[in-house]
């Protein structure tokens, strides 16, 4: 029962904490404190997890004649995402310390954490996708009432395009148990199905939405760069992981001979992210812009990983899914602090930050060198694994992902020298860069995540490669 | 276990740290802390150097991915040692005089970090093993060059070299990287001694090596400033003399070099040396021609750099390891010193470093000019200086093999003897004659003998005594008993020459001050000293490249289709829906007569369809 509690407790428990802390302004405790107790329990859960396969926390409201059971599970996989996912949140939390009406947006991130748990800990196709769903709604209001200039624009383009794609995604669910007669993602393989392949690009293009793969990855920019910075960091690190993790789930357990077959259309499509993401930030003189490009192409990366479908592939996407997450989040809450204080998104604009405030020049510097994969970052660690593994699938030519590589390393330096250095703008020198604590400790934290993990990534690699070899043993595709 | 080992291999970078937050606390504490350092590292070096009797090779692993594992092991034989060496002696000199060059620099914390950590990314790239930690250590040095070269990034000039050094660098690092990938797929190994035997590149086909061995070249041209990715050496001037000598001479250029001589037998196996030689020669050619002309102290030196750097190319391309690595050595050191020279000279001539307003300078700054002049007749290739020896031992190479002789041994006399003559002016023009800025040479102020001129002397003895120990250092570097240097008719020629062109120099440009104007006001000699001064226009096509074909032709058409074509169809769909949605709702009125037309029109479609049906 405490498992249903971790998933609705925060959907109940976000009204409650917006009704009692209006007045008082001690939403940021409340949410920083229930994140942090998501993270103790979900590293309770890897210590508990079984060597390979399921664990069962569960199932609830069995409804015999609609298959509507609530079945909770998790995996390694699942439990690195939930990891993954409380320390962003409370990350996040920190980052958000100086927002305004913070009750309502506190509630709303409680809201979402609890759906997002649902999210990477049901089985049941039907509760996945109510889960999944149910994180639009905090997403859409922190995006439309929180965000810039556009923000209304924007929240419903979001809402609007991830809501179409799950219609895809709704429909091969509906697909598969007509022809399966079960809603368990665990039992689902090709060949209890009749139609796989119509179900197939039914969920990858739902999933490729969600990533975002060209050429569904256009609500992006829009919406991340009207979010504010730390639902930016939400968007990029948990939401668009959601998608990359649907995937893998897809294409290693749920349809793998299916993945064999069309495994080039994700390949294709990764590439095409890769460089057209590329080219369309170094086009770019939006700051936020930039960065939210650069998380598409990095995006693009994974998604050529989990084509080519091997041990080391999905191990070196998993491990750049997670770097992303830590890489892409302070270059965000930077790029957005950045517009909080000036109120001009324009490069132009900016320059020579470098000497009024140098230690967040420098976080956003080590940032965006960990984007363009340099050694000791774990930028770098991400794209040397994804090169040796797509190399090895794919033969020589994939060498061409390194197009991408310089494609960044020209964006990112080209930005440092106009906003960071060079000589300083007349707005940046009377603008004041005073940063508040709690938002300056979690751009350290990532900061060390990022330089930690790059020189010392075993640890993370421990976790991801048991996850994969587990799934060899319960009959993946591997 | 060697201790000693790991303190070279980690002190840099510990210590880059430490200095940074001492040198925070205290700005005399981070020079202090810096040379220590340097020092230290220096000794550990040295001390590895004398107890040195067989290679020392570590394995580690840095991780595993999947079922692959990634290893990063150390490797220290004579190469390796000869380049630690050059990297901690000639940094900790460079340190030292740093100390006066930098002294009002307010930053001075930052500066010393980044000095340590340029010093230790270059002792990991020559200790490691395999190539993971050597293209570790290279992308370390590219990172710390970006930002030492931008040191002073508050002022565009500077900020912009960082921008371009980090740039053409990396363009040549991916295709390092792309070979590291390559090479874990074909050969199975990245250990570069492995690499090197036949047993494991002859299982790979030639056309496969071939192509790995001009992708690793392609990186070793960006790092070490060859043709056509050159033009960041120069620019790279913007920053703090101190870190050019660190940068041309002690660290950053030497790595393309070094890895090609790393892999040498990986190279002859796929014979890619020609190529090397090939596009060395050019480069030695366009380095030497460009500094005849150039009117800064420092750009000078940058073009000689380059067309030293070719000499040792192609050195290594014509198939002597020997001769490409002694000249490498002795490059380093007479390059390190010239730089520092040169810095001496701007800092007592309050930054100016424009060679027509210097001059007359022997009488103030005669000790500078004393081991400035050494410096200049080591790479004039005059004996007993050690340039003299392996610059007529790449000569000699070039003649000996067949492939290389013919133009490209013609190529490398050319560079060589203009090397003479760029080298010269820029003595004659710094120290020699009259002052040709009163006014400058007035504030002239003789600079410290402590911190100035010790490491400058330090520096011209090495040139000179490394002159007497060629063979000793060629038997070291290559393990092989002897090798016959020179050709001994280039000696006599040279000095003819050299003599000859000095002369002229001297002549040319200080005593008939007229005459120059006159030859350099005639078109043709216009355009050439433009082109010349230009560096070919290399940077000028480069950047034109970058700008107008890949940022507004490429990104340009991709941003308007993504704002037309990609986002425009989903806000095409928007406006059909919204365009439905006005359609329809306009039958949803509340007028009475629609909505009975509306009901009379359902009712018939409903018979319609009833009608239809039954006919079927």
């Amino acid at each position: 029962m405490s498992y249903l509690l971790l998933i609705f407790l925060p959907i109940v428990l976000s009204l409650l904490v917006y009704f009692i802390t209006r007045n008082t302004g001690s939403a940021k405790y409340m949410a920083l404190g229930f994140f942090v107790v998501m993270l103790i329990h979900s590293t309770y859960l890897y210590t508990q997890l079984p060597e390979s396969g399921y664990m069962l926390l569960g199932s609830f409201l069995n409804i015999k004649a609609f298959d509507f059971e609530l079945v909770l599970q998790v995996d390694r996989l699942s439990v690195i995402m939930l990891l993954l996912t409380s320390i962003l949140l409370i990350l996040v939390a920190l980052s958000s310390w100086t927002v305004k009406k913070q009750a309502a947006y506190f509630s709303l991130l409680i809201f979402f954490s609890g759906a997002i748990f649902g999210v990477f800990m049901s089985t049941n196709f039907m509760w996945f996708f109510i889960f999944w769903e149910l994180t639009l709604i905090p997403m859409y209001f922190l995006v439309g009432i929180w965000g810039a200039e556009g923000r209304v624009y924007a929240a419903v383009k979001f809402f609007l395009y991830t809501h179409v794609a799950s219609m895809f995604i709704l429909l091969a669910f509906f697909l598969i148990y007509k022809q399966s007669g079960t809603f368990d993602m665990t039992l689902i393989k090709d060949a209890v199905l009749v139609t796989p392949a119509l179900i197939w690009w039914l969920l990858f293009v739902g999933f490729a939405v969600k990533m975002p793969l060209f050429p569904f990855h256009t609500w992006l920019p829009d919406a991340h760069v009207q979010a504010p910075a730390p639902v930016s960091v939400l968007l990029a690190g948990v939401l668009l992981k959601m998608g990359a993790y649907a995937m893998i789930r897809m294409v290693i357990l749920m349809l793998p001979l299916q993945a064999q077959k069309y495994a080039w259309v994700i390949l294709v499509l990764g590439l095409l992210s890769l460089l057209y993401a590329g080219f369309m930030a170094l086009y770019e003189t939006h700051v936020k812009k930039m960065v939210a490009y650069s998380s598409i192409s990095h995006m693009g990366l994974v998604a050529i990983a989990i084509s080519a479908i091997s041990f080391d592939s999905l191990s070196a996407g998993l491990y750049e899914m997670i770097g992303h997450a830590f890489i892409i989040s302070p270059l965000f809450l930077i790029a957005g602090f950045l517009h909080h204080k000036t109120g001009s998104w324009q490069m132009g604009d900016m320059g020579g930050i470098m000497q009024k405030a140098p230690y967040i020049s420098a976080i956003f510097v080590l940032a965006g060198l960990g984007a363009l994969g340099l050694p000791a970052t774990m930028g770098f660690i991400g794209e040397i694994t994804i090169l040796i593994s797509a190399i090895e699938t794919y033969g020589t030519w994939l060498i061409i992902i390194l197009l991408g590589s310089m494609l960044s390393a020209a964006y990112l330096i080209w930005t440092f020298r106009r906003v960071i250095y060079g000589e300083m703008s007349e707005l940046v020198m009377k603008t004041d860069f005073t940063m508040s604590k709690p938002e300056f400790i979690s751009l350290v934290i990532f900061a060390i995540f990022i330089v930690l993990f790059g020189i010392y990534p075993q640890p993370l690699f421990d976790m991801i490669n048991q996850t994969f070899s587990a799934y060899t043993s319960i009959g993946g595709a591997l | 276990m060697n201790i000693e080992i790991y303190f070279l291999l980690l002190l840099p970078f510990v210590g880059a740290v430490a200095t940074f937050i001492a040198g925070k606390q205290n700005k005399n504490l981070a020079f202090w802390f810096a040379e220590t350092i340097g020092i230290i590292l220096f000794l550990l070096t040295f001390y590895t150097f004398i107890t040195f009797s067989e290679p020392l090779s570590f394995d580690f692993n840095w991780f595993t991915f999947g079922e692959t594992t990634l290893p990063f092991g150390i490797y220290i034989d004579n190469l390796s040692l000869v380049m630690l060496l050059i990297a901690t002696g000639l940094g900790a000199l460079d340190i030292h005089f740093a100390h006066d060059y930098m002294a009002e620099e307010k930053d001075q914390a930052r500066y010393y970090a980044k000095i340590l950590f340029f010093i230790g990314g270059m002792i990991l790239l020559v200790s490691a093993k395999e190539l993971t930690g050597l293209f570790v250590g290279w992308e370390f040095m590219g990172l710390a060059s970006y930002l030492l070269i931008s040191f002073w990034h508050q002022n565009t000039a500077p900020a912009d070299a960082g921008v371009a050094a980090f740039l053409y660098t990396k363009f040549g690092d991916i295709f390092l990287f792309a070979s590291i990938g390559l090479l874990f797929y074909y050969a199975g190994t990245l250990d570069m001694m492995k690499l090197n035997q036949p047993a494991v590149n002859g299982m790979i086909s030639t056309s496969v090596t071939h192509m790995i061995a001009i992708f690793i070249f392609i990186a070793a041209i960006g790092k070490s400033g060859q043709f056509p990715l050159f033009p960041w050496l120069m620019r790279a001037m913007e920053g703090p003399t101190t870190v050019s000598a660190l940068i041309h001479g002690a660290t950053m250029v030497n790595s393309g070099i070094y890895i090609v001589a790393r892999l040498f037998d990986f190279y002859v196996a796929a014979e890619a040396l020609i190529v090397v030689a090939a596009v060395a020669a050019l480069s030695a050619f366009i380095g030497a021609t460009s500094a005849l002309v150039q009117d800064e102290l420092k750009k000078v030196l940058a073009y000689s750099t380059m067309s030293h750097l070719s000499l040792a190319f192609i050195g290594l391309g014509a198939g002597s390891l020997a001769a490409g690595m002694t000249h490498l050595v002795n490059h380093a050191i007479f390059k390190a010193l010239l730089f520092l020279a040169a810095g001496a000279v701007i800092l007592s001539a309050h930054h100016v470093k424009d060679l027509w307003r210097l001059g007359g300078l022997s009488h103030k700054l005669t000790l500078s000019a004393i081991f400035m002049g050494m410096g200049v007749l080591s790479l004039s290739g005059i004996p007993p200086f050690s340039g003299f020896f392996s610059k007529d031992a790449v000569l000699a190479s070039t003649i000996l093999n067949p492939q290389t002789y013919g133009l490209i041994s013609t190529l490398t006399i050319i560079a060589g003897v203009l090397s003479i003559a760029y080298a010269g002016r820029l003595w004659t023009l710094i120290f020699a004659g009259r002052p040709r800025d009163k006014e400058l040479y007035d504030k002239v102020q003789t600079p410290s003998k402590f911190w100035i001129a010790l490491p400058l002397g330090a520096m011209a003895a090495a040139t000179l005594v490394l002159g007497n120990y060629q063979e000793e250092l060629t038997h070291f570097i290559t393990k092989k008993d002897h090798i016959k240097l020179h050709v001994s008719w280039l000696l006599p020629f040279m000095m003819i020459v050299l003599s000859f062109l000095v002369f002229l120099v001297y002549y040319f440009y200080n005593r008939r001050p007229n005459l120059r104007e006159k030859v350099s006001a005639q078109p043709l000699m216009k355009t050439i000293r433009q082109v010349l001064l230009n560096g070919y226009y290399i940077e000028a096509m480069i950047t034109w490249f970058a700008k107008n074909i890949v940022v507004n032709v490429v990104a340009r058409s991709i941003s308007w289709s993504e704002k037309h074509i990609i986002d425009g169809a989903v806000n095409g769909m928007i406006h059909v829906s919204h365009a439905t949605f006005v359609l329809f709702g306009r039958t949803h009125s509340a007028k009475v007569s629609n909505q009975a037309g509306a009901m009379l029109l359902g009712a018939l479609a409903i018979v319609m369809i009833i009608f239809i049906g039954s006919v079927l």
